[in-house]
């Protein structure tokens, strides 16, 4: 687990001093806040800035999202782990935004879902991701369209269960991975199209 | 040999294929290379994307690393009242009140709407008009916050920035026109000499105050005797001991002080609040007189009408409009002559000499009719259900719309004390400002009524807090969902309601339910801007 998106896992010491953090800002303690918002926040405006197009827009969200965390704060369930929950939340708001101001135009219909995936050279494949920087990646990452983009963004960097993504997304379960996999498709494309191999044919 | 998909792949790479399927994959692979290749070119696919996700390649903005404040910081919600306060007046001075003006002037409707407003408004009959339109503005005003904050087309800080800079320009558009120059003059004793003219407002500050020349202006005056025997274009304004104007005024009169006699013309209304004020036989009013007086001795002409809280009036000279008067005793002489309705509510029975011309008989009202009783009951009872209905929506709104600051509110309106200590406070600030603006200052009665239309939803939706107090306290703790809120705020405010019909008990229970809700409220906003902030952060450090 990467600490950096989940700085709870460190240590089961760290684990419990964080569930009293959380039922001292319950109760009010704005420094307990403080040192939660502390924690969380470079990881949520990173999740953010994934998600949202601009910087503006996810240091708007992560601040619109921790507002909300503070008021529905009564309302998280101790026994799950808490960035699960903040995920949870961060996800729901940066999907209603992004729902909300793209309208349908680049969603994707059900009907180029159904379409059948070309099956990948995998020797191209390994080559093409070989070659592909990190930033490379994220360039091609903001251009996929919301969607495609806001599933990988849950499933590898929140590291969010296809149950989760499958409810934040309003998709069914078994739709998930057909989500996920397209999206790869579309982010091989981009790449490939950068004059790195054709990924996508074989 | 037969492949498995790339779906199936990453459905196993993933673990979420079924067990059976999964070993099947697993068996298939160690014999399969090409397979393999692809598992292996997947689950690298996934570490370069979790990696250039992760990857820090951006520095954290400062507004995450230590917010100073969150969502609308406080200052912004200072500013917008600000703003409106200013606003409504500047609406009311510029546009409202002149066409009032004007309307007046064209000789409709002999009672100034302002005075309406403030004197029968301001004793019973009135305040349910009143009442009525701040019930509407009330709804307005929320309305329009509702509006701003459901659009979430515009992000938030876009749409304040855009209606800031929308009043702002309409200020510096309407602004400059107004800058009228002033002349200040301070001394023991002011005089402006006959012959000298003053081509501004004068504002004079002295002992005594002393106009024989002109003023080509307003005429603003602190001091202990102001006397007038020249003429000012424009209107006084004085806050003195004692005022006597013999000469020429071709506005308005506005002043407290002790004594006021006029023994010339005023072109237009006099508003006097003091002691004794004395109308001689050559003195002329254009406008109506409204004033608040122990004695009131009225020898000379009033064109317009009549609007008193005197407790001794006595009238010689004429009235060319209405009359409404309020106090202990009426005298009316053989000279005196009213030519519109006339009303006197008092403990005495009026006298009136027999020469006395009165258009229509003096409608003498005396407290403790019981058929007046019933009907104003029935008004009350219609007005309290109106005004239940209008404060639940109201609630309602508040609820879905700001519920950080519902919550907030109804935590304070809790703590009972506090909350009614700072309602009275801000009530006697708010009946200081009110005064000093409607009946001191330059700014006249424009600034008195903004400042109510400013404090009056505020002191409007104080109801609701209490309402929603009391209905959990009767009912027990809400839970979290709006419905419970709303349904035990109904409640509440059905009994406040209910209880604000007794006779007097209801006064005084509003009373109290204004200050505290007003209290609750100022506080409830305190706490929105102070929850909202977080200690200032020391720099983020990955700590991990």
């Amino acid at each position: 687990m990467d600490v950096r998106r989940h700085p709870e896992g460190v240590s089961p010491a760290d684990q419990a001093s964080e569930l009293d953090l959380i039922s001292q800002a319950r109760a009010g303690n704005a420094e307990a806040w403080g040192e939660l918002y502390r924690r969380y926040a470079p990881a949520i405006f990173r999740f953010c800035r994934r998600a949202m197009h601009t910087r503006e827009d996810a240091e708007d969200a992560t601040m619109d999202i921790f507002i909300k965390v503070r008021q529905k704060l009564s309302q998280f369930d101790s026994s799950r782990p808490f960035s699960a929950w903040l995920y949870t939340v961060a996800a729901n708001h940066c999907w209603d935004l992004l729902r909300r101001r793209k309208g349908r135009q680049d969603l994707e219909t059900g009907e180029i879902e159904n379409m059948p995936l070309e099956h990948p050279d995998p020797g191209q494949l390994e080559q093409l991701i070989e070659k592909s920087t990190s930033q490379e990646v994220r360039r091609a990452l903001d251009q996929l369209p919301s969607r495609a983009r806001m599933a990988l963004v849950l499933r590898y960097y929140a590291d969010m269960s296809y149950d989760d993504v499958a409810a934040t997304l309003g998709v069914r379960r078994a739709f998930v991975g057909v989500v996920l996999l397209r999206a790869r498709h579309q982010l091989r494309e981009i790449l490939g199209g950068r004059g790195v191999v054709a990924g996508g044919a074989s | 040999m037969i492949h498995f998909d790339e779906m199936a792949c990453l459905l196993y790479l993933e673990g979420q294929l079924e067990p059976a399927r999964a070993r099947e994959m697993a068996l298939h692979v160690q014999e399969c290379a090409d397979c393999r290749t692809l598992l292996h070119a997947l689950e690298r696919e996934s570490h370069v994307l979790s990696a250039a996700l992760t990857e820090d390649n951006e520095a954290m903005p400062a507004r995450i690393l230590s917010p100073r404040s969150w969502g609308v910081p406080s200052w912004v919600w200072t500013l917008a009242f600000g703003v409106f306060a200013f606003g409504a007046y500047w609406l009311w001075v510029e546009s409202v009140d002149p066409w009032l003006q004007q309307l007046s002037n064209a000789g409709f409707g002999g009672t100034n709407f302002v005075s309406m407003l403030l004197f029968s408004g301001a004793f019973w009959e009135g305040w349910s008009y009143l009442i009525n339109v701040l019930q509407v503005v009330a709804v307005v005003l929320v309305g329009v916050a509702a509006v701003g904050l459901l659009r979430r087309r515009f992000r938030r800080p876009t749409a304040i920035a855009a209606m800031m800079s929308m009043m702002a320009l309409a200020l510096a558009v309407a602004l400059p026109q107004r800058a009228a120059a002033t002349e200040i003059r301070r001394d023991e004793s002011v005089l402006v000499p006959a012959g000298e003219v003053v081509h501004s407002d004068l504002i004079a500050t002295g002992a005594s105050v002393r106009v024989e020349g002109t003023v080509e202006g307003d005429l603003i005056a602190f001091t202990g005797t102001l006397i007038v025997t020249g003429h000012v274009t424009g209107d006084i304004i004085a806050f003195a001991g004692q005022l006597r104007m013999e000469g020429t005024v071709d506005g308005n009169i506005r002043v407290i002080s002790h004594t006021a006699s006029v023994d010339g013309t005023v072109a237009k209304n006099v508003a006097f609040i003091g002691d004794t004020f004395d109308l001689t036989e050559r003195g002329q009013l254009g406008g109506s007189l409204i004033t608040i007086a122990s004695d009131g001795d009225l020898d000379g002409k009033i064109h317009r009408d009549l609007l008193g809280l005197i407790s001794r009036t006595s009238l010689d000279g004429a009235v060319g409009g209405e009359m409404w008067v309020r106090g202990k005793s009426l005298r009316i002489g053989s000279s005196g002559e009213i030519d519109g309705r006339a009303t006197f509510r008092g403990t005495r029975k009026p006298v009136i000499a027999a020469g006395a011309k009165l258009a229509m008989p003096l409608n003498v009202e005396t407290q403790g009719e019981t058929q007046r009783f019933l009907v104003s009951g029935l008004r009350l009872l219609v007005n309290e259900i109106v005004g239940f209905g209008m404060a639940l929506l109201l609630g309602v709104l508040l609820v879905t719309v700001l519920p950080g600051f519902f919550r907030a509110t109804l935590r304070e309106t809790g703590r009972i004390g506090v909350p009614i200590g700072i309602g009275a406070l801000a009530l006697v600030i708010g009946v200081f400002v009110l005064v000093l603006g409607v009946l001191l200052i330059l700014v006249g009665v424009g600034a008195g009524v903004a400042g109510v239309l400013a404090y009056a939803p505020i002191l409007y939706i104080a109801q609701i807090f209490v309402g929603a107090w009391l209905g959990n306290r009767i009912l027990g703790e809400a839970s979290n969902t709006t419905g419970s809120i709303v349904g035990r705020m109904a409640f509440g405010l059905m009994i406040l309601h209910a209880a604000g019909i007794i006779p007097f008990l209801g006064g005084l229970i509003w009373l109290t339910v204004g200050l505290w809700g007003t209290g609750a409220v100022l506080l409830g906003f305190y706490e929105m801007s102070r929850a909202e902030e977080i200690v200032a952060l020391p720099a983020y450090q990955d700590s991990n």
